[in-house]
């Protein structure tokens, strides 16, 4: 039964299933990933991509695969999920499956691989096409020198967040990592802002709130948060909240005992 | 003087290409048709010499031609800069569908891309980010950066070649496969479909 399946998925074409060592060695690195080794496979055999014979191209993969010597591990799992989308697909075409969808269109379990090869197979023209033109620096040249006079207003280059990064990527090249860290000194200290918290708490208490109102930005109010603690630390003042989320005030020491 | 000479003098003096605006501009009282009938004829005259006049990015450059490639190279004692089948298949994949992230051109070659990939493409200005796509991640966005068409002799993105007629001539010797294509191209256009209805949500 699944003998019938099969014959059904293969063409009228006499294409027989082609003997493994008809295959040339081929190493993997002269290609660019599992859909590169699948489309040269295809054409190799001289297979109709839309009616792909899966049972020989998946032995072939899966050969050419198995003669590699060394893998990179991050190349060799793209060629591992492949390996797997072929086995999965070969298998499906064995099982007995609906024929024909909703519409009555007839189903290809092979139809989303064929559409990936066929895009890919798209790019890849597409960039070799690209390798074809003639490329400034390589097979064209023009004349780039201009000349250097102090009343010729250079227009400014048209600058982007790109070229701005590349620009930086470059100086970073260029000092080799000897970036240093740099250290600027605080322009408010802390004793001084001590001074000012107690200035306040000489005419007796004073609301968190009204201290902080004064301080503007967010330096003058982390060093007056740090000069309270600090003077919490030190008892020269009390804090003082008398209920849950209710105004916090400082007192004196002396005042609070 | 007549108007194509003092157009060659500009052109060759120009470090970069110039617009027929930007030459109407340099002539003075000049019209846009006498200009391109000037250009169309320094075009022909140097048709079958080693400088060649070429569109490029929506003006004119002096280029050397590209058969006299291995006398500039001896001359700058420089080789011709070899370009890898990964970085051409980025490029091409981003010249084509841009905006593209770098999981769409995964996708579609079937391997990861490498960063380095990407930043060689942007080093040379080939491709520059976009923006990011507003989905989980927000990956970049890549599009071609004007010294795409530049440096590959383009007028335009629009000059490209069509990738369907790439397709057309690779396919045409079965009619049982040109049957099937229309078929296929939907299947190809699904998960792009997918993805803007994603990005819609």
């Amino acid at each position: 039964m699944s003998a019938v399946l099969e014959t059904n998925a293969v063409p009228p074409l006499p294409e027989t299933p082609p003997g493994r060592d008809a295959l040339p060695p081929v190493r993997l690195d002269a290609f660019e990933g599992p859909l590169d080794v699948l489309l040269h496979l295809i054409r190799e055999q001289k297979m109709n991509i839309f009616d792909i014979h899966m049972a020989s191209l998946t032995s072939q993969y899966l050969d050419l695969l198995e003669a590699q010597h060394e893998m990179n591990l991050e190349v060799a799992g793209d060629y591992l999920v492949m390996a797997s989308t072929l086995m999965q697909l070969k298998s499906r075409l064995l099982l007995p499956r609906p024929e024909l969808d909703e519409a009555g269109e007839e189903i290809d379990p092979r139809a989303e691989l064929v559409a990936q090869l066929l895009a890919y197979e798209q790019y890849r023209m597409a960039a070799e096409e690209l390798n074809e033109r003639s490329l400034v620096g390589r097979d064209v040249f023009m004349r780039s020198v201009f000349p250097e006079a102090d009343e010729v207003e250079r227009p400014l280059p048209e600058a982007d967040l790109d070229a701005l990064l590349v620009a930086f990527r470059q100086v970073l090249k260029r000092v080799g990592g000897k970036v240093r860290h740099q250290v600027f000194m605080d322009t408010m200290s802390v004793r001084e802002q001590m001074g000012f918290v107690l200035e306040r708490l000489k005419k007796g208490g004073v609301q968190l709130d009204e201290l902080l109102a004064d301080q503007p930005g967010r330096e003058p109010l982390v060093t007056t948060i740090l000069a309270i603690l600090e003077l919490w630390r030190q008892r020269t003042l009390t804090v003082v909240q008398t209920d849950c989320y209710g105004s916090i005030s400082l007192v004196p020491a002396e005042a609070a005992d | 003087m007549k108007l194509e000479h003092r157009i060659e003098a500009l052109l060759l003096a120009a470090d970069e290409p110039l617009s027929v605006e930007r030459l109407r501009g340099l002539l003075g009282e000049v019209g846009a048709a006498e200009i391109h009938t000037a250009i169309a004829e320094l075009d022909a005259h140097y048709t079958e010499r080693g400088i060649r006049l070429t569109q490029v990015s929506g003006g004119w450059q002096f280029r050397t031609a590209p058969e006299c490639r291995d006398q500039v190279h001896r001359l700058w004692q420089t080789r011709p800069p070899k370009l890898s089948r990964s970085m051409l298949e980025t490029l091409a994949i981003i010249a084509y569908r841009q905006p593209a992230t770098r999981a769409e051109i995964e996708d579609l070659r079937g391997v990861s891309v490498s960063s380095s990939i990407l930043a060689g493409l942007q080093e040379r200005g080939w491709i520059k980010v976009l923006g990011r796509k507003e989905v989980p991640g927000r990956p970049h966005l890549y599009g071609t950066g004007k010294a795409f068409l530049v440096d590959f002799g383009l007028s335009s993105l629009s000059a490209l070649p069509e990738i369907a007629q790439l397709m057309d001539e690779e396919e045409s010797f079965t009619a049982d496969e040109q049957d099937n294509t229309p078929e296929q191209q939907e299947t190809t256009q699904a998960p792009e479909d997918a993805e803007q209805t994603r990005q819609e949500a």
